[in-house]
């Protein structure tokens, strides 16, 4: 048992390294890729400001909350990001391109064999940086004091989240063993994700409903930030419960998508 | 615009227009083909423009919450801006009509050289066939997520003059959209990693569209950026008119001929580029 998590581990890291030198080979990919999401983030945090130049709160929140909370959406997302962007190549085209029976004659687990294509995917470090400048700036200007507890979880809070993160991707990237491409589902479940980004309190109590407990995003960054900001713990001891319900039911549907798999044959 | 068979250059004379059109009909019903063989895309376009609606309506409706009844910020009511933000997303599934990806992937996988071979130009070919996915988006798509939230939240009513420069702007804003997104998928020939450029794109144009913030709320420094840039006619433009919130005739023709002057130039500059890159062209023969 160790050895195979040794094993596993030790893959990983060396495969991570092989996808760190495909970087290398494509320089200007990497930094058109990085940019284009700092664009993106920078956009994100105007359209804030421009909302909080009308407005001391919204929804109970202030400026520099809510900055805290787009900060902190981006840690799960791109802990997530740096381990499982393969996904999004299974749900667009390897079942139907035929080309999935590839990780299944390797001698290790076909997840890891899956993910393995794309350790370490260097988006995810960018997602990582400028979230983490975002909270700590935010914090800062907060006067945010965590207490000993509190820092202690940050970790699991962000490794929970990422892990619903993932457990949404695995799940709508395992229909196309069924549907033969699922991309279009997995990319509207990505654009749902997008909501988390905000807090909860402005929508409509049904989208509230529907992001806490049917895809769960708002466990990846409001409840957490709910918790670090005001230390109220009605919400975030549901997480661990909701983290190991969402993997197991995507696990339990990409075992059965990889039995059902049939080759082309061709 | 270009192509490399145009019948001018045998010396033989150009034949009517109609007859040109005639060419690129075909484009269009087999563009309409293609989409329909994948309908279940219909709904995940609708779930994400209802969803990316959502985020910026509950938003902003919360910063319009305690406003006076005669009117918030930039002179917008709750009812107001909730149309706007609205629309301006109904405009940007009008706008999503795939020609960034798909001239993009045509150049890369050098498909665009079959389409060089025909006695046709290959952007006015896009141009037909992204037509009916632009229809098709706009009535199985756009009036479904409109009368959804119809139903959630209060919307006004637009006076009918408004409607009728609304719908005239709305199609040159799809226009304006077809030629970003040409410009965008030529930049095939410069890069491979042109998802990152189509991020890019779709963020500094929903920004400076005014389709997250309208440029009414924006400083005056930032608005002025906004209103130099080509993507105002796209969403700004059009619910200007809708909204009613233009001066006279004069302020309608001003919003209408910014769209048609950007419309032209861009039409030229994509010309001029696809000529240009045509020339640096290289695909492997088969």
């Amino acid at each position: 048992m160790t050895r195979t998590v040794w094993r596993h581990l030790r893959l990983a890291f060396f495969l991570g390294g092989v996808g760190l030198h495909r970087l290398s080979a494509y320089r200007v990919d990497f930094v058109l890729g990085a940019g284009a999401f700092l664009v993106r983030v920078g956009l994100q945090t105007a359209v804030v400001g421009l909302v909080f130049r009308q407005v001391p709160a919204v929804g109970g929140w202030t400026y520099h909350e809510v900055l805290f909370l787009l900060g902190f959406s981006l840690l799960p997302r791109g802990l997530d990001h740096l381990f499982t962007d393969q996904l999004w190549e299974l749900g667009r085209k390897l079942v139907q391109r035929g080309e999935f029976h590839r990780y299944l004659v390797r001698p290790v687990n076909p997840l890891f064999s899956l993910l393995s294509e794309r350790f370490f995917h260097p988006d995810g470090l960018g997602e990582l940086a400028v979230g983490a400048v975002l909270v700590g700036w935010s914090g800062n200007a907060l006067h945010l004091r965590l207490t000993p507890l509190q820092w202690a979880v940050v970790p699991l809070l962000v490794l929970c989240g990422a892990l619903i993160h993932t457990s949404v991707k695995l799940l709508f990237a395992s229909l196309s063993f069924w549907t033969v491409t699922s991309l279009p589902s997995m990319y509207a479940a990505s654009q749902v994700s997008e909501f988390a980004a905000y807090p909860l309190d402005v929508y409509h109590p049904s989208l509230r409903v529907l992001l806490t407990w049917v895809l769960p995003f708002a466990f990846t960054s409001y409840v957490p930030c709910v918790y670090l900001l005001t230390g109220a713990t009605g919400l975030v001891v549901w997480l661990p419960p909701v983290t190991a319900g969402a993997l197991v039911l995507a696990l339990t549907v990409w075992r059965r998508g990889v039995n059902a798999y049939e080759m082309t044959g061709s | 615009m270009s192509g490399i068979a145009v019948p001018e250059r045998d010396g033989t004379p150009r034949p009517p227009l109609s007859a040109r059109v005639r060419h690129y009909l075909p484009f269009a019903t087999g563009g309409l083909q293609s989409l329909l063989q994948y309908r279940s895309t219909f709904v995940t376009t609708g779930v994400t423009a209802a969803a990316g609606a959502a985020v910026t309506v509950f938003l902003w409706r919360a910063v319009y919450a305690g406003s006076p009844p005669g009117g918030g910020p930039g002179g917008f009511t709750s009812e107001g801006i909730t149309t706007y933000l609205l629309m301006a997303q109904v405009l940007q599934v009008l706008h999503a009509n795939r020609v960034d990806d798909e001239v993009a992937a045509e150049v890369y996988r050098g498909d665009v050289a079959v389409m060089l071979v025909r006695p046709v130009s290959y952007p006015v070919v896009r141009f037909f066939a992204c037509l009916p996915v632009v229809a098709a988006n706009a009535v199985l798509v756009g009036v479904p997520v409109l009368a959804l939230f119809a139903l959630i939240v209060p919307l006004t009513v637009p006076r009918p003059v408004d409607v009728v420069l609304f719908l005239v702007s709305t199609a040159l804003s799809v226009l304006l959209a077809f030629l970003v997104n040409l410009l965008t998928g030529m930049t095939g020939f410069v890069t491979t990693n042109t998802w990152g450029v189509r991020m890019v794109k779709q963020s500094v144009v929903a920004f400076f569209a005014g389709q997250l913030v309208p440029l009414a709320l924006m400083p005056a420094p930032l608005a002025a950026v906004a209103s130099a840039l080509p993507f105002r006619g796209m969403v700004d433009g059009p619910l200007t008119l809708l909204l009613g919130r233009y001066d006279g005739v004069a302020g309608a023709a001003d919003v209408l001929a910014r769209q048609t002057g950007w419309a032209a130039g861009l039409a030229l500059l994509s010309a001029v580029l696809w000529r240009a890159s045509l020339k640096r062209l290289e695909v492997l023969g088969g």
